[in-house]
């Protein structure tokens, strides 16, 4: 558990912003886990099937989240300025902050599909294993989220 | 373009409370430490379960198709093992008689009384009462 807790908290962190969205998403993640380990198949590795998990987990906290309109994070620099709290644990700078903004502005399929491969690193293949989507569809979200952030970047 | 992404220095600008992952791992810990043996249970069933119903279900067509087979079987079986204890019976029944004792019986019997002479006609009639075809009887004559 050690060994994939960082991973997973970053990876939903980035999605959720919020360190305390982030955390409970991670506990649910390995309440489920732990819950669902029978039905674990090894088709696939426990890295990907986690990282399903824990995917699920922090869009299901972003639905919900919309649904409550008086937390909406779509502009992180204007939520940091208004927050103590949530600026205490964004430790950028400026240059990331325009960065974690042009990411939050990406369709939430294009945002995964970024912040995998840019920040996880992760192949193609173990991302289409955790978001159950062809390689080739992950090549091509992954290039439009690219441009797109060049492009927000450009203009800002 | 890409490079103005890759000036951006550092990958990760979130930060975390101090020790945050180990406290986490302990709240995770003591969370899922209730569902142990429940899961282990769940977990072994569902590992056999597939393999079970598989082996049930051969289980349930093999003796299906016995029992089956069985009844069909087992009036045409019977009726042949009728048969064949007949034929035992009978040839057993044939085979107790002797035929040359028969005749050694048959000329040691003493006929008290004459045998009265019978014709020729009353023969042929005899045998057109008893139905029998008269070319059959010129034949033998």
């Amino acid at each position: 558990m050690e060994k994939y807790s960082q991973k997973l908290y970053w990876h939903i962190r980035r999605l959720v912003i919020l360190h305390e969205d982030a955390d409970d998403a991670l506990q649910n993640t390995f309440i489920n886990a732990w819950k669902s380990i029978g039905n674990f198949r090894s088709e696939s590795s426990l890295y990907t099937w986690l990282y399903t998990i824990a995917t699920n987990e922090a869009l299901t906290l972003i639905k919900k989240r919309k649904r409550n309109a008086a937390v909406s994070i779509d502009d992180l620099g204007s939520y940091f300025a208004s927050s103590h709290e949530g600026s205490t644990w964004f430790d950028g700078d400026e240059a990331q902050m325009k960065l974690q903004n042009a990411i939050l502005q990406l369709p939430e399929k294009q945002c995964i599909v970024f912040n995998l491969k840019y920040y996880d690193e992760m192949t193609y293949e173990e991302m289409s294993k955790v978001l159950k989507t062809s390689e080739g569809a992950l090549k091509a979200s992954y290039y439009h989220a690219v441009k797109k952030i060049e492009k927000i970047l450009v203009n800002d | 373009m890409m490079q103005k992404m890759n000036d951006i220095p550092g990958k990760n600008p979130f930060k975390v409370p101090d020790n945050y992952f180990e406290d986490v791992n302990r709240k995770i810990i003591s969370a899922t430490s209730g569902f142990d043996q429940e899961v282990r249970k769940i977990s072994i069933y569902n590992r056999f379960r597939t393999r079970l119903l598989v082996a049930a279900s051969v289980a349930g067509f093999i003796f299906i198709s016995y029992t089956a087979i069985k009844l069909l079987t087992h009036d045409k079986s019977n009726s042949q093992v009728s048969q064949v204890l007949h034929e035992i019976n009978t040839e057993s029944y044939i085979n107790d008689i002797d035929i040359s004792s028969l005749e050694e019986d048959a000329s040691s019997l003493v006929f008290t009384e004459e045998l009265p002479d019978v014709s020729k006609k009353d023969i042929i009639d005899y045998l057109l009462r008893e139905n029998i075809e008269l070319n059959d009887i010129y034949e033998q004559l």
